[in-house]
């Protein structure tokens, strides 16, 4: 059996910056895993450890998601190897043009039973370039998986609906995006690092034709409910007493 | 002559969007996975999803009718499975989905970048746009429409999912979109018997207690549909207490809308107190029940 699970490298959420035009910052903000891709990582991980599958992580973007540290950091969560295409013209693609870059990677793959895909990418949180790859592929797809059992031939999976709870069985191959609540995105220790470094990656060339749907009229900081901000120590002298008396102010 | 065509499947969604689409377009049409609202649109598509099949796979029904009807504009609500249909039939017009749009005007859809960081405006290149819609876009919209039946049979994809059983999640509690106070709890809780004091502040005051993500999904101390923010609820209640948790934007733009902010963090460097009216640093275990007391 083989696992292919899809993940995004995009800049850490935690250092991108508001400048003084309210415009964001990038130029801090290191490549990271998609936090979400890493639960799909784990469960892919589980899922092959139980059955004894191969993994392998596909990944799109811009030049800048070949660097090694990342490439180590996502090969120390249980992947056996990994196929990415780095481009700039892959840079911020919309869910389409990712699902048909992936596509090639998935070709090139050939065999493959299972794709996983995260929850939902941290810049885009579109919940969409998984149902895209699945059409593209002709493949069956379900979302918002809380667990995945293998049988012969097909999965049976749970999911969790906005107000009810569904079992489904969907016949292999097919994708599904998993919530984070599958498995534990783990951290990874010297050791997993260490191996990370010996695995194969494979970087191929952009074959696929890219055409944007949407275009970026504008990106800046939302405007903020200005606050009050009045901090102050629990313990100091009728603190308590003053946010008591704003709590009832404000009922 | 413009056509909208809609995509729902609970039935005050179906008649925000059938507003929205009326004022964007000459002729509605809309596809409901349940009731169709009264007087909203020139056409309804109302599609019986067969038992055992699932909502998903309404894609391979749908996509030869837009291929006839051929619309301009599509709004989806946002469910899981309208997502996972409106992005099979982006794909087959070579698209992609505008999601949860918070505005839209001209054809430029206003929605999140980063889950808050970032507020970003998109345009579709594209002659079919396609838009997942947040609720109350369209609030202000009044739907039309002589509501014409159109029948469409169901049509089963090649590999279609089977679905085993549905189990309804029981709401138990508080709504917390309707509630004066919400005490929402973070990772600074690290089990069931800590949670106790904030049951006991949001009693005191008639209110409910939520959560930020990874206390529903992953430490599993709260029920999944009681978690705020991009992905979970929008709330706005007179008073929020945000207590033990650090005030990331994917949690703070669910409750940006809240009358008082409150805040209890024992770091005082937590971001979340950039984001309050009163904060104060201190240990939850203390500082709520102080707070209950001072309330009684
Ligand atoms: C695509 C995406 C979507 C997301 N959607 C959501 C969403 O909808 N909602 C959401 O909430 N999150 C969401 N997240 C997660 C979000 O980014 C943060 O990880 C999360 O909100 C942090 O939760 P937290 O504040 O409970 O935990 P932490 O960030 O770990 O903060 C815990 C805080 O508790 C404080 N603390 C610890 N012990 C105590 C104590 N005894 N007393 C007082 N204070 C204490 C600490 O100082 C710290 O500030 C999303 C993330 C992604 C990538
Ligand atoms: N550039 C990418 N490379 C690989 N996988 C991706 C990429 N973008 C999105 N995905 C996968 O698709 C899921 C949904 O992404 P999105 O539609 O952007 O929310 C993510 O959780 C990933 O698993």
């Amino acid at each position: 059996m083989k696992i292919l699970v899809a993940f995004k490298i995009l800049p850490d959420d935690q250092d991108i910056r508001v400048a003084a035009d309210g415009s964001l910052d990038f130029s801090k903000a290191k490549p990271i895993v998609s936090s979400y891709d890493a639960n799909a990582m784990e469960e892919a991980a589980q899922l092959a450890k139980a059955c004894g599958a191969e993994v392998v992580g596909i990944t799109v973007g811009s030049s800048a998601i070949d660097d090694s540290k990342v490439k180590k950091n996502a090969l120390s969560r249980g992947l056996d190897r990994l196929v990415m295409v780095a481009d700039d013209t892959c840079d911020n693609l919309d869910s389409h043009a990712t699902a048909a870059v992936l596509t090639q990677i998935a070709e090139k793959e050939a065999g493959w039973d299972l794709i996983l895909c995260g929850d939902g990418s941290a810049d885009n949180y579109a919940q969409q370039v998984d149902v895209q790859l699945a059409a593209a592929l002709g493949a069956p797809s379900v979302n918002g998986v809380t667990s995945i059992k293998l049988q012969d031939g097909c999965i049976v999976c749970e999911r969790a609906l906005e107000s009810s709870i569904e079992t489904v069985e969907v016949s292999l191959p097919a994708v599904v995006s998993v919530t984070p609540s599958i498995a534990e995105a783990r951290v990874p220790g010297m050791k997993d690092i260490l191996a990370a470094g010996k695995k194969p990656v494979e970087a191929l060339v952009l074959e696929t034709d890219l055409s944007a749907s949407v275009e970026v009229v504008s990106v800046k900081a939302p405007d903020q409910a200005s606050r009050a901000c009045e901090v102050l120590e629990a313990g100091e002298d009728r603190a308590i007493e003053k946010v008591a008396a704003a709590i009832r102010a404000a009922l | 002559m413009t056509k909208a065509m809609v995509i729902a499947e609970h039935v005050d969604a179906a008649r925000e969007l059938c507003a929205g689409a009326r004022s964007l377009a000459d002729e509605v049409v809309l596809v409901a996975f349940c009731a169709a609202p009264d007087n909203c649109a020139d056409r309804v598509a109302a599609v019986e999803v067969p038992s055992g099949c699932a909502l998903d796979d309404a894609y391979a029904t749908l996509i030869p009718f837009l291929e006839e009807e051929g619309p301009e504009v599509v709004l989806v609500e946002p469910t899981k499975r309208m997502k996972s249909v409106a992005g099979r039939l982006a794909a087959y017009m070579g698209t992609a989905v505008i999601t949860d749009v918070a505005a839209l005007e001209d054809g430029v859809a206003r929605g999140m970048y980063y889950g808050g960081v970032g507020q970003r405006d998109q345009r579709p290149t594209t002659s079919c746009a396609m838009y997942t819609i947040q609720p109350g876009v369209f609030a202000e919209c009044v739907p039309s429409g002589e509501n014409q039946v159109v029948v469409l049979d169901w049509v089963a994809p090649a590999a279609a999912l089977k679905v085993l059983s549905t189990t309804p999640i029981e709401k138990k509690g508080v709504d917390l979109t309707k509630a004066d106070v919400v005490v929402a709890v973070g990772r600074g809780f690290g089990s069931a018997e800590e949670l106790q004091v904030a049951e006991d502040l949001a009693a005191s005051l008639g209110g409910g207690v939520g959560c930020t993500r990874p206390l529903a999904e992953g430490a599993d101390l709260m029920p999944a549909e009681t978690y705020i923010g991009v992905s979970g609820l929008v709330v706005a209640p007179k008073v929020y207490v945000a207590a033990g948790l650090s005030g990331q934007m994917q949690h703070m733009v669910g409750c940006a809308k809240s009358g008082l902010v409150v805040a209890v963090n024992k770091d005082k460097n937590a971001p979340v107190f950039k984001q309050c009216d009163y904060g104060l640093i201190g240990d939850v275990a203390t500082v709520l029940p102080a707070l209950t007391a001072a309330l009684s």
